[in-house]
């Protein structure tokens, strides 16, 4: 009879022990900590892009240097998974189902990013702010993904109108890289060109690797634009640029917000960028903006490594996670998904260091319900790499 | 000893009543594996099934035949996108789709194999890195293939079976590398296998033997390019998304590297090989975690090596263990593991 009390004793106690952690609170949050996960390439030929997630892990730190958020500190858990897709899925798997993450923030890269879309959104896990600008993450929108970097289709509208409208422009011409990133650039300045009926003179299509560009660019000047439109890496729209300029081939050259770190353009292209016109969406890396100011003195000159840049790759990792951190203040300190998800959804007007950020409640085939920025405004390159601010926030939806 | 007297003790799989128990033992447990670990092993197993396919078709190129590839993530990646479009645009089930695919790879193999006939050494190193990395440029121009935007993979569909958790994935995936591992080893067993040893070790006495050289050089290199088509169709279906840009130059010396590491002519050696170095390249960057040695180990990369920390220090041991065991044992892990043996087959003498 006692060893049979004993045995029940046993298995109630088991049985109740196995399932008190999932009672008291959710995956990846304690009393006292909230885990987030990320990655970023710190080595292979995507390394450039490894700022994002250490200007990301530099902004938690200075968070909970702050106090934290609702009484809880962010424990990041970063890792590098050298822009390999299968790397990433089995760091996000081992991070997700050992440790236990309550949310991804950032995340470099289309295809890194698409291999594990799908695993999160299974298991219905928050991802906030993948880096980068691709419509796969929004169109269809997912419950859970919420995408900060502003659509490329958007932007190139904003440039081809304000060439049209503003500028006066009639034979406009488009050089693209040949993937996703150019294509969604291309979609963008074609439909505003039809929507002013007019054609474009000339597509020419550029790949990654290509690097002898003259030929590309002696077919944009057979067709005699008068604004170009580089929708390029910052090398290669460097190289076009230069090339073109040095073959006194000098069209209005207009360019994407990747290639909008003037100072940098203009040192690689020799003072050719001058006169560049590019959208952009955050704020230029010498903004007066007082919190940008303020995020450099108080996270960039003390917590960054030394050789550390104060460039556009490590601040947009701080600016894709800003309302994020917005949305876990505003969940309150009874934290769950479910209730994260809502106070992003209810994000409205937000503005931190990028464009206005906006979300709704999830809507089947409304990209903007998860598409939080669609506002961008147009910069030119002045003498030394100087900006000039050329329009207020435009909308692109 | 290892005495054979004919050539049925010679191509039989199994010597004695232990092996078959151990052999058992081994088939088992990998079977029971997904019943006892969390799911992230379960992937990384996949993960490593999928690299010892490659690395088993590699070893068959360049240990048994003494040829050499740097260019099998084309292959590679002709399996994946093959195994794909199939499925996606011709609407092929997976069980037609992945054959088919990895049938693809080897016709590029026999005709990647055509120049082998009068190149060697470098010059062939050469041809076949050129292949890799063309092929990757001509898959992204093609837009029925996605282009350079890539591809989303669909669930894999036998029959009324779906297969949409690692677990189930795991196991359809370890059948297949058990089936491909038996024929492997029977086929380097049959005259075909002699003949390629015969032309790695001379290929002109080969001949006058009246081995046709022409025939057994491109059958290795499609053979070994239908293991990569195979193993690149499954890698599809883990991704569940591919891009011409991850099949990179990189991955195909990684592909040769588990092949040498492991132990080149050895089929064992393919298997560790692969295991390894998959296990290194997913595991080393958690080295921060060791007490002391990681904190040591971050500092010394922070402060001499570069910003990113740890990820450095990682690629340096992984390269070391490389080096390391190739200057100790030439043979790879192969030959580490018939040290072991001998050792304790003599033992205590």
């Amino acid at each position: 009879m006692k060893k049979r009390l004993l045995f029940i004793l046993f298995v109630s106690l088991t049985f109740m022990l196995s399932f008190t952690p999932g009672l008291l609170a959710e995956e990846g949050v304690t009393d006292t900590e909230i885990h987030i996960g990320a990655w970023g390439p710190q080595t292979g030929p995507g390394a450039a892009w490894g700022a994002v997630p250490r200007g990301t892990r530099d902004y938690f730190k200075w968070i909970n240097a702050n106090g934290g958020i609702n009484g809880r500190k962010l424990v990041f858990h970063m890792f590098d998974d050298g822009y390999n897709p299968a790397k990433t899925k089995a760091g996000v798997k081992e991070l997700q189902e050992g440790t236990g993450i309550f949310a991804w923030a950032g995340g470099v890269g289309t295809s890194p990013g698409l291999a594990v879309k799908d695993y999160l959104a299974k298991k219905s896990i928050p991802w906030v702010g993948p880096a980068t600008g691709s419509m796969e993450f929004v169109n269809p929108p997912q419950k859970t993904l919420f995408a900060v970097y502003p659509l490329y289709e958007g932007e190139a509208k904003a440039l081809v109108n304000y060439a049209i409208e503003t500028m006066g422009k009639k034979r406009i011409a488009i050089a693209y890289q040949n993937d996703g990133y150019g294509k969604n650039g291309l979609r963008g300045a074609l439909a505003s060109l039809k929507s002013h009926g007019m054609e474009a003179v000339a597509q020419v299509p550029f790949e990654a690797k290509d690097s002898d560009l003259k030929p590309h660019i002696m077919k944009l000047k057979q067709a005699k634009p008068d604004m170009v439109l580089v929708w390029l890496t910052p090398s290669q729209a460097a190289k076009v640029v230069g090339i073109s300029r040095a073959m006194k081939f000098n069209p209005q050259f207009m360019s994407v917000s990747t290639c909008s770190d003037f100072i940098f353009m203009n040192y690689i292209t020799k003072g050719a960028w001058e006169g560049v016109i590019t959208g952009t969406f955050g704020e230029v890396p010498d903004s007066k903006l007082p919190l940008m100011a303020k995020y450099k003195e108080e996270i960039f000159d003390k917590y960054a490594a030394k050789e550390e840049r104060w460039g556009i790759f490590y601040y947009a990792g701080i600016l894709f996670v800003e309302p994020m951190i917005e949305g876990l203040k505003n969940a309150g300190s009874d934290l769950t998904r479910e209730k994260f998800i809502t106070a992003m959804e209810n994000i409205k007007g937000f503005k931190g260091i990028g464009p206005e950020v906006n979300y709704t409640p999830y809507k089947k085939g409304d990209i903007y319900s998860r598409q939080g920025t669609s506002e961008t405004f147009l910069v030119q390159c002045l003498k030394g790499g100087k900006t000039k601010r050329l329009t207020g926030l435009m909308d692109t939806k | 000893m290892d005495m054979k007297r004919d050539y049925f003790e010679d191509v039989q799989l199994f010597t004695s009543p232990v092996v078959v128990f151990w052999f058992a033992f081994l088939i088992g447990s990998l079977y029971l594996l997904p019943f006892f670990v969390s799911n992230y092993y379960i992937y990384v197993a996949n993960y490593i099934a999928i690299n010892i396919i490659v690395a088993t078709g590699l070893n068959l190129l360049v240990g048994y035949t003494g040829q050499i590839s740097l260019g099998h993530a084309g292959f590679f990646a002709i399996g994946a996108y093959g195994t794909t479009v199939l499925m996606v645009k011709a609407g092929l089930p997976f069980l037609l789709a992945l054959p088919g695919a990895a049938l693809i790879a080897a016709c590029f193999g026999f005709l990647l194999g055509l120049p082998a006939l009068r190149l060697e050494g470098p010059y062939l190193a050469i041809a076949t890195l050129g292949f890799g990395l063309t092929i990757t440029q001509v898959i992204g121009r093609i837009e029925l293939f996605g282009g350079r935007d890539g591809i989303h993979v669909p669930d894999i569909n036998i029959g009324s079976w779906i297969i949409d958790t690692d677990k189930e994935f795991y196991f359809l995936l370890i059948t297949l590398t058990i089936f491909l591992l038996w024929f492997m080893r029977n086929l380097i067993k049959t005259r075909m296998g002699r003949a390629f040893i015969a032309i790695r070790d001379a290929d002109i006495a080969a001949e006058t033997m009246g081995v046709n050289i022409v025939f057994y050089k491109t059958l290795a290199f499609a053979i070994s390019a239908f293991y990569a088509g195979i193993a690149g169709g499954m890698y599809a279906f883990v991704l569940k998304f591919i891009e011409p840009e991850i099949f990179t130059l990189l991955m195909s010396i990684l592909f040769l590297a588990m092949v040498v590491v492991g132990g080149l002519g050895s089929m064992m050696g393919s298997i560790a090989g692969a295991t390894l170095l998959c296990w290194l390249d997913l595991k080393l960057r958690n080295i921060l975690d060791i007490p002391y040695v990681g904190e040591w180990l971050k500092n010394l990369s922070e402060n001499w090596f570069s910003l990113t920390g740890v990820s450095n220090i990682q690629y340096i041991i992984f390269g070391s263990i490389m080096v390391g065991i190739m200057l100790f044992e030439p043979l790879g892990l192969y030959g580490i593991w018939i040290r072991t043996k001998k050792y304790w087959r003599t033992w205590p003498f």
